[in-house]
């Protein structure tokens, strides 16, 4: 119950941005969000399971292009954004099944290279995609303030989805079955627990929201090309703000996503040609002093307070 | 007789490719860390033959050494400093570790030598050499023989010395070896080196070859990636086998299909390969 | 958790106050926004603009600043990095209009990142000089605000064939190696239809893939259907690469084209005697003489004052990028206002001279004005072949 009453506060909390009347405020808001069902969708494969996936950026650009694929067909824009979903489960469905017997660094290889052959099947179809030359999407015919706000309030909404999803995921049976793959994924095997399935459904997971992501985010740049919707970024700055916010948690997603983007702004505004170096520093620093997380470093703190409050 | 050239070309590129990836499998198979600064290390090493041909005119096969030495410092304190802090977690952390580290050190590169394209242009070129219908370029031969050298110099050092063959007691049993009296950490340190040291003379032999610059540093690592999968991790013939593998694939794969589409083919048999053999072509022991 | 989440919100509203701090412009400066790729795969593309904008704000605040109406106004021009990473250019430009408060915007660097931000600009009605993007693609799209000073590819695809094609009747045989790019492949699609326009044969059109680390394969394929031109394109790493390769195998065209690297001189010092008769063509040579009426003047006297500021010759990309600044600065003064709409009218009327050459935008925005020159590198240095009025040498064709 508290999870759903603390989402439907940050949902809230999120709504109100508008109110602020800044539309590059707005812009960050959607990228946010956007980064939030990214970093979400990554928790599901990467965070329960523990398997380290670097899919996150194929299944992205696969929606992005499904999507304007479909659009330039003259196709409706939610039918588009749902078949870039469906596409991207498929796709997981597809490969998950050839590559989620590969453990550790194997799988992330594989993963990585799942994304580096989609980029390179759509640089080489032009007549489908444009190939190099890259894609146009349908410019919708609104304001600049009301298509922000569309875009703002549909990742906005696909972020609410997804977590959603993870609170029920995280309380049921998949969630329990991922964590016991994760611990050790043999004596779960022995247990009974569907080791392969529950992979499998943990990746599809991390594809749907990632794909509708792309195909979103495809219609509110309306320009694409496959170098920017098939960006390792993609893929690597989720783990990150997970790793950030605290590994196989619901809200660290969110919180990971929230401080990265916020101090990747900061950063980029204080340092013209260093901020690479930047977040390199924040990421080792990461990595050696807060392994957990920021959530694992708030709760024990918590944790420490209360005790000392009781004695 | 065009296949001739084609497989000629395909073995040279082959053997380049191999260079790249023998220091990056030496670290993943033994440290089971995935490197990821690797690829800025060629690019110092070859930084380093850069300087030291334009300002000295000391010939980049000699700066190799150079290079290999003073990679093998930087190595040896990362690991020492760093790496090792975390070398027990979970594959994950360490290589968010390598991302951070390399996204500094590219980013002080890019600083300090600017991304502009350099080149080394020997006064005296090495040329081509010509086996009748067949074009042998000189300075790619020449690199992958030295590169040969050095690497059959290495697999010397761990069959032969102690500090080898405590190397392979670390790669077999971790825990073993400690207990044996082996200092994991330090041998993680020389390890670590020993890979970056490799890295080092490998970019100062592609300083004749690739334009320099700070953005090939993923290229490199990318190559070093395929290799090392293709091959079998951690030992050394195997980067020799994925290397020259890698080369032919892309070599044949661009002629029959067209150069856009080599890289294409060679990461769908990576993964066809990870799918039916994910230990390697040569691979005995999957790291899982 | 509720500590978390206010810790979090208040780092958000930090960053959006830091924003909003930025202290509003004061009255006496006049502020361009320029979003370039100072890192990542552009940056060397990125550190060239750079220069031929700070050359002219430096020039131009030397002699006072622009004048507006009798008053004068400091150039501010604020840089951000983008990471060659478009989606952040469109990111920023959109920042650098709603937060910085720029009055104008330089696009981003190359066709496909102006065309994506220029959708930002167009929206905030913010005049826009793109320097380096030259695909009609960009312009067509009916915007209002984009001004490009480079004109479309195949104004440098055309006086190349026509060159080669009246210079040596021999020449039947083209082979056609590109990068897989917006420019690249569309420079390489123009060839090949300018090419058979006049009765060549085109015996090879391949595409590589950008990060391609080896061309063995494809030159031996060059090899085989032995071309009496190659025309390669790509940006100078690529270039320098196949230059390279072709001489380990021995391939010696009769003309060997490569866009777009041969006219930066790290082209030159990178592939040393191999640059040695390698044609191109590019929207702007120091070689060129204008009398302008822009604050640099003639051609001779901006690449004085390059060098003076450098040490080096100026190449296109510098010089485009100088020039945008230049015509920026005519056309405000011209309307006497910092008006977005009327110093968009201004541009769009202008009519006039500059070191860089005649401007004159077309109804897309795109200049119409110029005559690229081509050029052939001779004794490593680039020598302009054509227009006639500017030649500094003959076209020299291989055996």
């Amino acid at each position: 119950m508290r999870d759903w009453l603390i989402l439907l506060a940050l949902a809230l909390a999120a709504s109100a941005l508008p109110l602020a009347g800044d539309n590059y405020l707005m812009r960050l808001g959607t990228i946010v969000a956007m980064y939030a069902v990214l970093a979400q969708s990554w928790n599901f494969i990467g965070g329960l399971a523990g398997y380290p996936s670097f899919a996150t950026a194929a299944f992205f650009g696969l929606g992005a292009y499904t999507s304007a694929v479909l659009l330039a067909h003259g196709a409706p824009t939610g039918f588009a954004w749902g078949a870039a979903g469906l596409m991207a489960t498929l796709f997981a469905a597809l490969i998950g099944g050839a590559i989620l017997h590969l453990r550790g660094h194997y799988f992330a290889i594989a993963s990585l290279a799942v994304g580096e052959v989609m980029r390179e099947i759509v640089n080489t179809t032009p007549d489908l995609t444009g190939g190099g030359m890259g894609m146009n999407l349908p410019v919708p015919k609104l304001s600049i303030a009301a298509s922000a706000q569309l875009f703002y309030f549909a990742m906005l909404g696909l972020a609410a989805l997804t977590t959603a999803v993870a609170i029920i995921v995280q309380r049921g049976k998949l969630g329990f079955g991922l964590r016991c793959i994760q611990q050790n994924e043999d004596a779960a095997n022995i247990l009974g627990v569907n080791a392969y399935g529950y992979k499998t459904a943990a990746f599809c997971l991390s594809a749907v929201f990632s794909g509708i992501a792309g195909a979103i985010y495809a219609s509110w740049v309306h320009y694409i090309e496959p170098p920017d919707v098939f960006d390792i970024l993609l893929a690597v700055k989720p783990l990150v703000m997970v790793l950030l916010g605290g590994l196989g948690t619901v809200f660290g997603p969110i919180i990971g996503a929230a401080l990265l983007i916020t101090f990747e702004e900061v950063v980029w505004r204080s340092f013209l040609t260093i901020h690479a170096a930047m977040l390199g520093l924040i990421i080792v620093l990461l990595v050696l002093f807060m392994p957990n997380g920021l959530l694992a470093l708030v709760r024990s703190w918590l944790e420490r307070r209360r005790k000392e409050g009781k004695a | 007789m065009i296949y001739l050239q084609v497989l000629a070309n395909g073995l040279v590129l082959g053997g380049l490719y191999a260079a790249i990836a023998v220091g990056f499998s030496l670290v993943w198979g033994v440290l089971n860390v995935i490197n990821l600064l690797h690829g800025s290390f060629i690019v110092l090493g070859s930084y380093v033959a850069f300087f030291g041909y334009a300002y000295f005119g000391i010939h980049p096969f000699i700066s190799a050494a150079i290079a290999g030495l003073l990679l093998f410092a930087l190595g040896y304190a990362v690991q020492a400093g760093l790496v090792n802090r975390v070398i027990a977690a979970p594959v994950l952390i360490t290589l968010t570790l390598t991302f951070g580290l390399d996204l500094i050190l590219n980013n002080a590169m890019l600083l300090v030598f600017s991304a502009d394209y350099r080149k080394v242009n020997l006064a005296s070129p090495l040329g081509s050499l010509e086996l009748g219908p067949i074009f042998l370029p000189g300075d790619r031969v020449a690199a992958m023989v030295l590169a040969f050298l050095l690497t059959a110099l290495l697999y010397r050092l761990l069959r032969d010395s102690r500090i080898g063959r405590a190397i392979i007691a670390v790669r077999m049993d971790r825990e073993a070896a400690a207990l044996m009296g082996v200092n994991v950490s330090r041998i993680n340190a020389i390890t670590f080196g020993l890979g970056a040291c490799m890295a080092g003379a490998a970019g100062a032999l592609l300083s004749i070859i690739y334009p320099i610059s700070p953005l090939n540093s993923s290229l490199f690592l990318g190559k070093a990636f395929v290799v090392c999968v293709l091959g079998g991790l951690g030992s050394v013939p195997g980067a020799m086998v994925g290397g020259v593998a890698l080369g032919l694939i892309e070599s044949f794969g661009a002629y029959w299909f067209g150069p856009e589409h080599a890289v294409t083919l060679s990461f769908g048999l990576l993964l066809v390969l990870l799918f039916v053999r994910p230990s390697g072509i040569l691979g005995k022991r999957g790291y899982e | 958790m509720n500590a978390v989440r206010t810790s979090i919100f208040k780092a958000v509203a930090l960053a959006a106050g830091l924003a909003a701090s930025i202290p509003a412009l004061a009255q006496d400066v006049i502020k361009v926004g320029a979003p370039l790729p100072l890192t990542g795969a552009l940056s060397p593309e990125g550190l060239k603009q750079q220069r031929g904008y700070n050359l002219w704000a430096d020039t131009a605040n030397a002699a006072g600043g622009i004048k507006v109406g009798g008053k004068a106004y400091k150039v501010e021009i604020v840089y951000v990095d983008y990471a060659s990473n478009t989606p952040r250019a469109v990111q920023v430009a959109e920042r650098l209009i709603t937060e910085d408060k720029a009055n104008f915007l330089f696009a981003p660097f190359g066709s496909g990142a102006a065309k994506a931000a220029s959708g930002v600009s167009e929206k905030y009605e913010i005049p826009t000089i793109a320097a380096t993007a030259s695909s009609r693609e960009v312009y067509d799209q009916g915007y209002k605000y984009l001004f490009g000073t480079f004109t479309p590819n195949e104004t440098l695809i055309d006086p190349l064939t026509e060159i080669v094609s009246k210079g040596d009747p021999s020449v039947k045989r083209i082979a056609i190696l590109a990068r897989n790019d917006l420019l690249t492949l569309s420079l390489a699609n123009l060839m090949q239809a300018a090419a058979k326009a006049k009765g060549m044969e085109v015996v090879m059109m391949e595409r590589f893939n950008i990060g391609a680390m080896d061309h063995a394969s494809a030159i031996t394929q060059m090899r085989g259907v032995k071309p009496d031109w190659v025309f390669a394109t790509g940006y100078i790493n690529d270039l320098i690469l196949i230059r390279k390769q072709m001489a380990d195998q021995g391939v010696n065209p009769k003309v060997l084209t490569m866009i777009a690297g041969p006219a930066y001189k790290e082209f030159i010092e990178a592939t040393g005697p191999l640059a040695e008769n390698v044609s191109s063509a590019s929207w702007w040579h120091p070689a060129v003489r204008y009398k302008g009426t822009d604050l640099f003047g003639t051609t001779e006297a901006f690449n004085a004052a390059f060098e003076k500021k450098y040490g080096a010759v100026p190449d296109y990309a510098e010089a485009s990028a100088a020039a945008a600044g230049a015509i920026l600065q005519m056309a405000i003064e011209k309307a006497g206002t910092l008006d977005p709409s009327k110093v968009r009218d201004a541009l769009a009327a202008m009519d006039a001279t500059t070191f860089y050459g005649p401007i004159k935008f077309g109804p897309t925005g795109q200049i119409t004005s110029l005559e690229p020159p081509v050029f052939q590198i001779q004794g490593g240095k680039t020598m302009v072949v054509f227009p006639q009025a500017v030649k500094q040498a003959d076209f020299i064709f291989g055996k």
